[in-house]
């Protein structure tokens, strides 16, 4: 009976103790703490099948030469960007984090990363056009981790059945996919997805148009509403409306639809990211030896530029750990632990000189892409504002605005237009 | 997070302590303590230490980041600003800005609020009749109805809104596929999700179903306690069904109502997962946003803090005001006070 009457006093005072210890327990993990402690590593959840594997190679061959142990946590893409801002808000940043390219830019100009450009001797040796997406002036706030691309990919084994070529130019694929679509009537030819700027993109490229450049003032013009930007679009989007080679619930596809529909053998063909192909044969072993891929052709041959994305790796500014956390970035970005991933995901390093042996590659799922990548590739206009662009979805309303009948192309393109100068002009 | 330790910890050391110095001492500064606040400063005093943590947790997890919110819209706060830490207060620019926007009059506002009259009458009726029929069930069908209508409450908004999404999927869904078999729907299909009408009708399936069970039970405790006798006398009086209802059973249970009604509306005005989650429902600029999408594209994705918070705080007001109307009507002046 005592016991247990002095067991309630104390209890209250005993508790708050070991709450307030806990609380400051929480604190430390992001803090300014000794060298000692662990370096905190923020990946993309999902690139790689088998990241568990991966990471645990790379860090302990990193605390084996440095004596850093190294914690990585998986972030889900779609939860990245709330994440990293509400983490710089509460002062709990990791050490090092892996950033798209589109919304690289942002952060660079928010003051939060790190100039690493005293710490890489050659910016040469990484692809030009990613490594610029992390620079403001001459300083570097990434390091180009691995670049995704986007090209198109086939049923090789339908186009055999049913006579068809790899299309040379538009006309023809326009042509591939109706007749696609007419011998397998249960298929989609060629979904024409709603929800995936980046399968929008290459076409207004391709027509000849720009998202968006900046005039020597500064300011920002965007081109999608130019001839060249409505001329590709009208070929998309006339892909589903009026060829009919899509499917009214495509509207509503992003990527992961796309490359479902593919897996499921239920699309002949659509344009997919480099590691789409890995993806469908993990989830659909059938369709081995049953796929193929090819450049998306130019508009009169030659190639139409693609999307290139991919992830850097910066490092947070002010977590007291900086250069360890370079050394882990140089440790993930160096040949062996690059080319890991690039064989592990189906992505291309971020090193130039890798690309380059990747698009003499034989394998055919592979060399298409790294084709695309080295000779038809683009990123979206480097500017902070341009992630604004991104998550406002102005590209995605555009396409569903003319798939869905909502508006023409000519209104569709530009509303975007005025969209996208409002969004990187700033007002 | 440590947690499990630091628990572990408070429940160990209580005991080694109690069996050394305290039980000696604590008993008599106990006695000698007590004279030091009179019963009268005592009793008032006891609410307020019994209620204090609960303050201080409602204080710290509610009030102060809603009081932050209302300081963040009142100043032009972006990711820059988020990692120097200072910002410039631009008074009301953002509230300006914000109701200079046709946006907000053409499609926010009425999304927001024509959304929320439709969902809460649904809910609060269909809820009621649910409950009238569990009332009328012997006990035993009464627990299984009860259990099968538990199912839809316990439903988290993120999956029950892909379920709603696959059953509407354009090419593949049970609704499709089944028109097209009636004939009512061409092969190329319809994309509802592109119509303002038809979104909102799906989000207002999946938000009343998820929110009848609330107002079934709670306005089934509430038919509980209608003395039978009024039904009787109204029932000798010649009511029928409709009457008693509105005559007898309404009357007594207008607090219950009143609680399920505001409750239903405040979450039905705020409603977010629902509507972010749809196919072109975190497009912006488009057709389907409400004010809580709204707040968080402006928060988020424009990386523009500030009006984002403005757009919060604006939809707090408005349901502070219709929550104020509706008690008002609920009750009666002298009800209130």
């Amino acid at each position: 009976m005592a016991r247990r009457r002095t067991h309630t006093h104390v209890h209250l005072p005993t508790a708050a103790l070991a709450l307030a210890l806990t609380a400051t327990a929480c604190g430390a993990v992001a803090g300014d703490g000794p060298v000692a402690d662990p370096l905190v590593v923020w990946i993309m959840e999902g690139t790689n099948p088998d990241e568990t594997a991966y990471f645990d190679a790379a860090n302990s061959a990193f605390t084996e030469r440095t004596g850093v142990e190294v914690e990585v946590e998986f972030v889900p893409w779609s939860d990245a960007q709330n994440k990293i801002s509400t983490a710089i808000a509460g002062d709990t940043v990791p050490d090092v984090v892996e950033l798209g390219t589109t919304f690289i830019p942002e952060f660079a100009d928010s003051g939060a990363l790190y100039d690493l450009s005293t710490h890489i001797d050659d910016p040469y040796l990484y692809t030009q056009s990613m490594l610029r997406m992390g620079q403001i002036d001459d300083r570097i706030y990434g390091v180009p981790w691995y670049a995704a691309i986007r090209s198109i990919v086939y049923r090789s084994d339908l186009f055999e059945e049913h006579g068809q070529e790899v299309p040379q130019d538009w006309a023809e694929l326009r042509e591939t996919a109706v007749a696609l679509s007419e011998a397998e009537e249960d298929m989609t030819a060629f979904p024409v997805p709603g929800d995936a700027q980046y399968s929008v993109m290459p076409w207004i490229w391709g027509g000849g148009g720009e998202l968006a450049a900046q005039r020597p003032d500064g300011t920002w013009v965007s081109d999608i509403d130019s001839e060249g930007g409505r001329a590709g679009m009208s070929f998309f989007t006339g892909l589903a409306l009026e060829d009919g080679v899509s499917t009214t619930g495509a509207v509503n596809w992003n990527e992961i639809d796309v490359m479902e529909a593919l897996a499921e053998e239920r699309a002949v063909m659509a344009i997919s990211g480099s590691a789409t192909p890995k993806a469908i044969l993990e989830s659909n072993p059938d369709l081995e030896g049953r796929l193929g891929a090819f450049p998306i052709p130019g508009r009169e041959g030659g190639y139409t530029d693609s999307f290139a994305g991919g992830s850097l790796l910066s490092v947070f500014a002010g977590t007291g750990q900086e250069e360890t956390a370079w050394e882990y970035v140089a440790h993930l970005t160096g040949d062996e632990f690059s080319i890991r991933w690039s064989e592990e995901t189906g992505f291309f390093p971020g090193r130039a000189a890798a690309v380059r042996t990747f698009a003499e590659s034989e394998n055919p799922l592979v060399r298409p892409f790294a084709v695309q990548l080295e000779a038809a590739s683009r990123g979206t206009p480097v500017t902070p504002a341009w992630g604004r662009v991104e998550a406002a979805k102005v590209i995605v309303a555009m396409q569903q605005d003319v798939l869905n009948g909502d508006a023409t192309v000519e209104e569709a393109t530009e509303h975007a237009a005025d969209e996208v100068e409002r969004i990187l002009n700033g007002d | 997070m440590g947690t499990p330790v630091g628990l572990s910890e408070a429940r160990r050391r209580p005991e080694r302590v109690g069996r050394s110095a305290v039980p000696a001492r604590a008993r008599p500064r106990r006695r000698r303590r007590a004279p030091l606040l009179t019963g009268g400063a005592r009793r008032a005093l006891l609410p307020w230490a019994l209620l204090a943590p609960a303050l201080t947790v409602i204080g710290l997890l509610l009030l102060f980041p809603l009081g932050r919110v209302v300081w963040l819209s009142f100043r032009d706060f972006h990711l820059r600003n988020l990692v120097t830490g200072t910002s410039e207060s631009v008074g009301l620019a953002n509230y300006a800005a914000l109701l200079g926007d046709p946006y907000l009059w053409r499609v926010v506002l009425p999304n927001t609020v024509g959304f929320a009259l439709v969902a809460v009458v649904a809910t609060v009726v269909l809820g009621t009749l649910v409950a009238l029929l569990l009332s009328t069930l012997r006990p035993l069908t009464r627990v299984i109805v009860v259990s099968c209508v538990m199912v839809a409450w316990a439903m988290p908004a993120v999956s029950g809104t892909y379920v709603w999404i696959w059953i509407f999927d354009v090419d593949d869904g049970i609704v499709a596929q089944s028109l097209t078999s009636l004939g009512l729907l061409g092969p190329d299909g319809y994309n509802w999700f592109a119509d303002r009408l038809f979104f909102y009708g799906v989000v207002t399936l999946n938000v009343v179903h998820s929110g009848f069970p609330f107002v079934a039970v709670t306005v089934l405790a509430g038919l509980m306690t209608v003395p039978r006798d009024l039904h009787e006398a109204a029932m000798i009086d010649g009511a029928g069904a409709w009457r008693r209802f509105w005559h007898v059973t309404f009357p007594v249970l207008r607090p219950v109502f009143a609680v399920v009604t505001v409750l239903s509306t405040i979450w039905d005005f705020k409603v977010f997962a629902q509507i972010y989650l749809m196919p072109g429902g975190d497009v912006g600029g488009s057709e389907m946003l409400n004010l809580g999408v709204w707040a968080y594209v402006r928060s988020f994705g424009h990386n523009d803090f500030g009006t984002g918070s403005a757009v919060a705080v604006l939809l707090t007001l408005l349901l502070l005001a219709v929550t104020v109307l509706y008690l008002r009507a609920l009750f009666r002046e002298d009800e209130l006070r």
